[in-house]
């Protein structure tokens, strides 16, 4: 009973901890689109049209930004409640909807790769962290190291360059030509790997290290001096130990989500919420910016929670010696 | 075996060797740039030139020579990789410890502010800073060494608290020495393994996104870096032009040092087994 | 167990990924014009996407156009007719225009578009103010304006396409109104979808076109996040041509692009130009001898030929080119370090530390506040190392767009780098008056000349439409540029489109290249 009531305090006291620094999140990112230098009403058109100063003055007041920062701040909580992000007078439309529509084409490209990135990576490094000295293991941990020191961008233009310009097999852009589930295949099979490589290769190097140093605790020695074949020791206890910080980073990982691999859309020009927010800085779009910070703030302490129950529930080492 | 014992293993092995020879090459570039080759990074000579003996890597699209672009590069690549990365691990030990040692207030409201550091998506405000404001290399350090310290502080966190309790530390406390000293004296000499590690990690990250940011126009034009080389192969013309000689050499070099340091702070790995007895 | 269902696994996503290629590998299509791009589409709105708008020139088309030699001619409009006192403008439609629904274009939708502009548009709103009166007599639309205008002709052949009255009247705030499409148009093809996620804008042949029948039944306008993938797409023949509002096709690309064989280059001066702008009210730039030094010191052969790389040619003294209407003849400008020397050392300027820069009135060496957009940090790089060998330093703040504008605004440098388009160039007094003029603040003009004699001849040109004064007033305006030196051009420039060797019949104008209906009514294959 103790214990239960303890990890309940201990549940509460992170949720208050999360909803305040929430809440300050909140406050920042709505400072800081608006503290932008830059004029948003300037890029709502081309550049070489000209506005008069009559129209520039009602184009600010339709977009409500004459209004003093405290008062569009009550607007912005306000409009929180009920759901409303704002509106984006560059996108032309409401800034959930905006969200909306680029963040599934976000989840399947990085959810999809995040995913194949922890099952390769985590059975990988267990394995590779489990017989560290054969061939086929120094070979893995060698490519991992290599692969997870090249920059994203550098190993998604280098695949572009290869796959795309000079073997013609992957297209060029775009996540698909026609909206059929074929088309879309081929066209994220390329950024899809390249960040399923990424994300596998940063697994495996952690797995393996956690690995290595459970293997070496007592308790994996005692259940091999007990007579514990090998592969039960790894996969019944060592593996689940040292899982946790895998878990923590892919946890965090499915947090920085709708950051988004702004990069890889870039290379292979695709629509997703990485180049939304590019676009937004470089146009200086503040609903669409405070939208999707906001968005992203809420799935990283979301993740962030997520970790901190998952290592509490996993390892029960954690769970003993937590403040 | 001991941890020194351990690391003096380590350091004979031949792959360490070649990390840190690379490491020494790059920091020889930055500091005498003008003994690895003849012409300078700011003369012009003709452009799109293929290679030759003259000019071993050729020449980009105003005329500079890609060798000694290379290597003057390496000087800016290096300060940014790690003066961001010192910073953030300065920032990040410093609240580690004092968070670990105090624990209470002072530790929630650090942690918090770790919390908020952590949940600002960073590439997006990096970015955006970056774009708002005049490309400058002093600006550039801070905000990547602002946003980088927070696992620092939460693996140096726990380990000082797991050394708070032992011992010699409560009796330094009994003895009377402040908190200041015992921090100084006792606690960061522990704290070491732990954070050099972070260190090389972090100065790969810095060193990831100051190229992610050079590829996006928004570091500082007028200082070379090897990650603005990369850039400026892409946004004139090398990579339609199969101008591999152009962009290769700085994604090389920003490889190598990535894994350079990576391997380095390898030596710190804990391999040993534990035993039941000491 | 777990090895079959992992190797299973793993041969059946191997066998998707084969159906996928292949499936997608063998396409048909029936006649398709392909054409690729950067100006990518953000959101999808006719009316309220900068891009959208541009492409729009196909499907919605002006009033007006510009012929391939910078002259304005009627589009929609067959002819016009103008008071004397150019207070009332009197349109005559174009007959057998029809919408791609069947009903034909009357002056009513002339008059709805212009006033709808008017009333919701971000650029159009001087519309609302300017028009008092709006008539419509059968294929005749009469406005009546509060003030006299000359150019409202060159003010029509861009931007303002015209919208089907009996469609949008319904629709509240046209403007921001988004749909993926179809939407209803006169030209010979009309907007059917606007695929964001695919990244391209499908255009359809309208069945009711009554002009040139089109050889295509479609054309796709596909844009691409990076330039390289675009020049790739092209080479590759996924695309048949390329086009980029107000810019050439990549200079460096074009080689590569030829080596293949497949591809032409049409290539036509524009007066899209990059050019050094002055602080005219600074010191020390606001002495004419700096300005005259800067001019002589700039290596303009050497600009041309890494700039790019060769297509175009050095530019004249004055600010006009001699694409545009109204282009006068004046001499070429000169490059000469010595000249430059000579100008600053008669000017009084003198180096008496002899560190090679010259020092300015305070005593102290002359930097300039050299302030870049960063596209044009090669330029920067490349006049910084020109001024400091005539004897002028400058140090360089290259900053992206929007920081730009408010810095610019400010008068926050010495001298800047900007560019025009060739719409810019048109616009105001034309002649590239709109972009000194500083009475005309915001967006990409400097604003830097008040002088009264300059602000004077453009409110002279604004206000007649008579030849014969106008062509006088383009003298006098090219020989105030030569003189003044507000801005210096670095070279004039050719944009280049590439188009696929198998297709002929392109058609470009200076504002909208190839985007216009000679074009798309008249391209088809080689036979």
């Amino acid at each position: 009973m103790p214990e239960q009531t303890a990890l309940l305090s201990w549940i509460i006291r992170k949720a208050i901890r999360y909803l305040i620094s929430g809440f300050i999140v909140l406050v920042i990112v709505f400072l800081v689109p608006r503290l932008m230098p830059g004029d948003p009403v300037r890029n709502l058109v081309g550049e070489d049209v000209w506005l008069s100063p009559a129209t520039l003055q009602a184009l600010r007041s339709e977009m409500g930004l004459d209004l003093p920062l405290n008062e569009q701040f009550i607007h912005y909580l306000l409009d929180l409640f009920s759901l409303n992000l704002g509106y984006s007078y560059h996108l032309n439309g409401p800034v959930l909807n905006i969200l909306l529509g680029r963040i599934p084409w976000t989840l399947l490209l990085i959810g999809t790769s995040i995913l194949a990135g922890a099952c390769f990576g985590v059975i990988a490094g267990a394995l590779t962290g489990w017989n560290p000295e054969r061939w086929w293991a120094r070979t893995l941990t060698g490519s991992s190291l290599l692969i997870s020191s090249i920059p994203p961008y550098i190993l998604g233009l280098a695949f572009l360059a290869c796959f795309s310009f000079y073997l013609h097999l992957f297209p060029i852009k775009g996540l698909y030509d026609t909206p059929d589930i074929f088309s879309i295949i081929y066209h994220l099979t390329l950024p899809v790997l390249v960040l399923t490589l990424f994300y596998a290769s940063r697994n495996l190097l952690i797995m393996r290290g956690s690995v290595i140093s459970e293997r070496g605790l007592l308790y994996p020695q005692c259940a091999r001096a007990l007579g514990i074949p090998r592969q039960i020791i790894l996969k019944r206890h060592v593996a689940k130990n040292a899982l946790l910080p895998v878990l923590t980073l892919i946890a965090l990982d499915f947090g920085f989500l709708f950051s988004g691999a702004l990069f890889i859309e870039i290379v292979f020009s695709l629509q997703g919420m990485g180049s939304l927010i590019y676009d937004a800085i470089l146009l200086r779009d503040i609903p669409v910016l405070t939208g999707s910070f906001l968005v992203i703030s809420v799935f990283v302490i979301l993740a962030n929670l997520s970790v901190d129950l998952i290592s509490v529930l996993i390892d029960p080492r954690v769970r003993m010696g937590r403040e | 075996m001991n941890q020194r014992e351990n690391i003096t293993k380590k350091i004979k092995e031949p792959v360490l060797i070649i990390a840190i020879s690379i490491l020494l090459c790059f920091l020889l570039w930055s500091l005498v740039p003008q003994f690895f080759t003849s012409c300078d990074d700011h003369t012009r000579y003709k452009p799109y030139l293929y290679p030759s003996f003259l000019h071993p890597l050729g020449t980009d699209d105003i005329g500079h020579d890609i060798l000694s672009l290379v290597i003057y590069s390496a000087r800016i690549s290096l300060i940014i990789a790690f003066t961001a990365g010192g910073l953030s691990i300065i920032i990040g030990v410093s609240i580690g410890i004092i968070s670990g040692f105090f624990p209470g207030i002072i530790d929630d409201i650090l942690m918090g502010l770790t919390d908020i550091v952590l949940i600002i998506p960073k590439i997006p405000v990096i970015i955006l800073l970056a774009a708002i404001t005049r490309p400058d290399l002093m600006l550039l350090i801070l905000v990547l060494g602002l946003f980088y310290w927070e696992t620092t502080a939460r693996v140096v966190r726990s380990r000082v608290m797991q050394v708070s309790g032992a011992g010699y530390i409560q009796s330094a406390r009994c003895l009377g020495f402040s908190s200041g000293w015992i921090m100084i004296h006792e606690i960061l000499p522990v704290i070491y393994p732990v954070v050099l590690p972070k260190l090389m990690l972090v100065v790969a990250g810095a060193s990831i996104s100051e190229a992610s940011l050079s590829f996006l126009g928004l570091s500082d034009p007028t200082m070379n870096s090897w990650g603005k080389m990369i850039a400026d192969a892409f946004t004139h013309g090398g990579f339609i032009r199969g101008m591999w000689w152009w962009y290769t050499p700085p994604a090389l070099c920003i490889v190598l040092m990535i894994l350079s340091c990576v391997r380095i702070g390898m030596i710190w790995e804990q391999t040993g087994t534990e035993t039941a007895f000491e | 167990m777990v090895k079959l269902s992992r190797l299973s696994m793993v041969v059946f996503t191997l066998l998707f990924l084969f159906i996928a290629v292949t499936v997608n590998c063998s396409a048909a299509e029936d006649k398709v014009l392909k054409i690729a791009t950067v100006n990518d589409i953000k959101s999808p709105s006719l009316l309220g996407d900068y891009n959208t708008i541009i492409f729009s020139q196909i499907s919605n088309p002006t009033l007006f156009q510009m012929n391939s030699n910078g002259k304005i001619i009627g589009q929609v409009v067959d002819s016009f007719e103008v008071s004397p006192d150019n207070t009332v403008w009197t349109f005559n439609i174009r007959p057998e225009l029809y919408w791609s629904d069947r009903k034909p274009v009357t002056g009513e939708d002339i008059a709805y578009s212009i006033n709808m502009y008017g009333k919701y548009g971000k650029s159009g709103r001087w519309l609302g103010e300017a028009i008092t009166d709006t008539k419509v007599d059968g294929n005749k639309v009469i406005l009546t304006l509060n003030k006299p205008y000359t150019n409202l002709d060159r003010e029509f052949a861009t931007m303002y396409g015209i919208v089907p009255k009996h469609v949008w009247e319904k629709i509240d705030n046209p403007v921001n109104f988004t749909s993926e499409g179809p939407y209803v148009g006169c030209g010979p093809f009309y907007m059917d979808k606007i695929d964001l996620t695919a990244g391209k804008i499908i255009f359809k042949k309208n069945p009711y076109w009554k002009g040139d029948a089109p050889y295509y039944d479609q054309v796709d306008i596909s844009w691409f996040k990076n330039k390289d993938a675009a020049s790739e797409a092209l080479e590759s023949g996924a695309m048949d041509t390329y086009y980029e509002y107000s810019s050439s096709y990549p200079y460096a690309a074009i080689d590569s692009l030829m080596s293949t064989g497949n591809f032409e280059l049409l290539e036509k001066p524009t007066s899209g130009m990059t050019f050094l702008g002055f602080n005219m009210n600074k010191t020390p730039v606001s002495d004419i001898n700096i300005r005259k030094a800067i001019a002589s010191a700039i290596n303009y052969p050497e600009l041309v030929d890494i700039s790019i790389l060769g297509h175009g040619s050095v530019p004249n003294e004055g600010f006009v080119p001699t694409i545009m209407d109204g282009y006068v003849k004046t001499p070429q400008l000169k490059y000469s370090v010595d000249d430059a020397k000579k100008i600053l050392a008669d000017a009084g300027y003198k180096d008496s530390d002899n560190n090679g820069i010259v020092e300015g009135d305070d005593g102290k060496d002359i930097v300039l506040n050299f302030l870049s957009r960063s596209s044009f940090s090669r330029e920067a790089e490349l006049i910084q190392e020109y001024l400091k060998a005539a004897g002028l330093g400058s140090e360089i703040r290259s900053v992206e767009d929007n920081t730009w504008y408010e810095l610019k605004d400010n008068y926050d440098y010495d001298i800047t780098l900007d560019r025009t388009t060739p719409a810019g160039m048109i616009m105001h007094a034309s002649l590239g008056t709109c972009y000194f003029d500083s009475r005309r603040t915001g967006g990409g003009v400097l604003h830097n000349v008040d002088d009264p004699v300059f602000l004077n001849l453009c409110d002279e040109i604004l206000a007649t439409r008579d030849q014969s004064k106008l062509t006088t007033y383009a003298q006098e305006l090219q020989n105030y540029y030569a003189e003044n030196l507000p801005g210096i051009a670095l070279y004039w420039k050719n944009d280049v489109t590439p188009y696929n060797k198998a297709i002929k019949g392109w058609y470009s104008n200076p504002i909208y290249g190839i985007l216009n209906q000679y074009t798309f009514t008249g391209v088809k294959p080689v036979v």
